[in-house]
């Protein structure tokens, strides 16, 4: 199953031969001396525009680390990374609104700083407002908001950035179960609406195997890829459907005999 | 509609106007048991306070000192609020000056602003102007509030703030602007608030000992009640003193603090 390099389903790739985020021997020290702790080690991953990608492990294995590295948020040790379009739109595990801006002001705060004219930014938060759903929340600030409508908001800015590149670290973990499941649904819809780039990173397994085009499981210690599968099950996905719970089944095996097998190299 | 609002505003006031009277109220008790000074001048009572407050207004006295007076102290207090965000924000961004600069602070707010009127009484006072000095004595009073204002809040934004603004590209006045300024406003204000009650103590005390009569304000009221002996006056003095410090504070800090914290959603709407 391992089919990393395998061709992408061409409804899903518009420009398949060009890779659109190239990651090479990515690895990433913290620290230096004896004190130094390897959180990435030759992590090479190449993405196709419009890909969603989910980076799966357990925490501690480096996932978040190499999500800032793509962000731009802290810089590799050694190793690179080529992004084709700009700077990539991070969505974070909080929310992270300002308390002191509107729903709507925050959904505007990237058009913003970015000098986006009023009108556009008004047609746009609005239309992004409408694609999450909080088109009558628009008013509200955000602690009048439930924890899953302050995940839409962030959503909504992050699309506001507009970046083709999305990246999501593990967004829905602090959400409870049926909220989760409805903003799979609802991102899963999005994603297809926009035809961003997404790479999510999670350490919830059924998640990554609902949302993704491929998973990447990675392993702590120093953080590498141990193995990559392509999704191929038919969209939209159900969390508990036959498909996506063999998969993950599958995944979660494998996950199990890291340890072993990580022993063995 | 019209009884709600009432209802509101008695419920908002009765405790304040229950403390108020219970203050008064001990105070009359001292007036009426016949207290009095070693000299057997006797205290007067809130009446005869309220009298020479009305006196001091009719004879023109009261209400050019009390303009005069806050007239410095919104200079004092403005100059201290620019030179206090200024020292707190390079203070907080640049480690070298935090390391320095950062226990000082601490140090000068501890310090009683009082102790820099002879100083300044003998290095500002320009021409025989004390206008000056009494600036600075505010200034020195009240900065420090200020920059330890700035400082924490600035150290109080949460990380997550700066990861986003920087995930945003947010660079130069923008970056200040949307994230934080906005961000450390709540405890700027704080900060501000608290310096307010610091300018105006270092007011009073700058007005009490460099003031003369000729310079006006609240302070040579109280000190002109001391030397005549007239203690109607001083306690009117003190009253107008405690009331402006208080009306300031109600009308201008607590509003906005409170305004700040609601929308943040860190108070009970």
């Amino acid at each position: 199953m391992n089919l990393a390099l395998a061709p992408r389903p061409a409804v899903l790739t518009l420009e398949a031969d060009s890779a659109f985020v190239t990651l090479d021997g990515v690895t990433k020290v913290f620290g230096t001396g004896k004190r130094a702790m390897t959180a990435l080690e030759n992590v090479s991953l190449e993405m196709t525009k419009g890909e969603f990608v989910c980076i799966l492990g357990a925490s501690g294995c480096g996932k978040s680390t190499l999500l800032s590295l793509i962000a731009g948020l802290d810089k590799a040790t050694s190793g690179t990374i080529e992004i084709a379009d700009g700077r990539p739109a991070v969505m974070f595990q909080e929310p992270a609104l300002l308390p002191w801006l509107t729903v709507r002001r925050n959904v505007e705060l990237p058009m913003r700083v970015h000098d986006v004219g009023a009108d556009e930014r008004n047609m746009r938060a609005n239309r992004l407002l409408a694609m999450v759903g909080l088109i009558d929340f628009a008013d509200h600030r955000p602690h009048q908001l439930s924890g899953g409508m302050r995940q839409r908001c962030a959503l909504a800015r992050a699309l506001a950035q507009d970046s083709e590149l999305l990246l999501m670290d593990e967004p829905f973990a602090a959400l409870d179960a049926i909220t989760r499941d409805q903003l799979h649904d609802d991102l899963n819809r999005i994603w297809q609406e926009t035809g961003k780039t997404i790479i999510f990173v999670t350490h919830n397994v059924r998640e990554a195997v609902r949302l993704g085009d491929r998973v990447v499981l990675m392993t702590p210690r120093p953080g590498r890829i141990a193995q990559t599968w392509d999704v191929e099950i038919e969209r939209p996905r159900e969390l508990d459907s036959f498909e996506v719970s063999g998969l993950a089944h599958e995944i979660t095996t494998r996950l199990r005999a890291g340890a072993i097998d990580h022993g063995a190299e | 509609m019209e009884r709600n609002k009432l209802q509101r505003v008695f419920k908002a006031v009765w405790p304040r106007a229950l403390a108020i009277g219970i203050l008064l109220g001990l105070w009359q008790l001292l007036v009426v048991v016949g207290f009095s000074s070693p000299a057997g001048e006797p205290l007067p009572g809130p009446g005869d306070t309220w009298s020479e407050i009305v006196y001091l207004i009719q004879t023109g006295v009261l209400i050019p000192a009390l303009l005069m007076t806050l007239e410095r102290a919104a200079i004092g207090y403005g100059v201290a609020l620019a030179f206090g965000t200024i020292v707190g924000l390079a203070v907080a961004r640049i480690p070298v000056l935090r390391a320095g600069v950062g226990s000082l602070l601490a140090g000068l707010q501890s310090l009683p602003s009082v102790v820099w009127v002879p100083i300044a009484v003998i290095f500002l006072s320009l021409g025989g102007n004390v206008e000056f000095a009494v600036y600075f004595v505010v200034l020195m009073g009240a900065f420090p509030s200020i920059a330890m204002g700035v400082m924490s809040a600035y150290d109080n934004i949460p990380p997550l703030t700066f990861s986003l603004a920087r995930s945003m590209g947010a660079s130069g006045p923008k970056y200040y602007r949307h994230f934080i300024f906005s961000a450390s406003l709540p405890g700027y204000v704080a900060g501000m608030k608290q310096a307010w009650a610091f300018s105006w103590r270092s007011l009073m005390a700058a007005e009490l000992i460099i003031g003369s009569v000729a310079s006006g304000g609240l302070g040579p009221i109280l000190d002109d009640g001391r030397s005549l002996g007239d203690i109607p006056e001083m306690l009117a003095a003190m009253v107008t003193i405690l009331v402006v410090g208080i009306a300031v504070n109600d009308i201008i800090f607590a509003p906005l603090e409170r305004g700040l914290l609601r929308r943040r959603g860190l108070v009970p709407a």
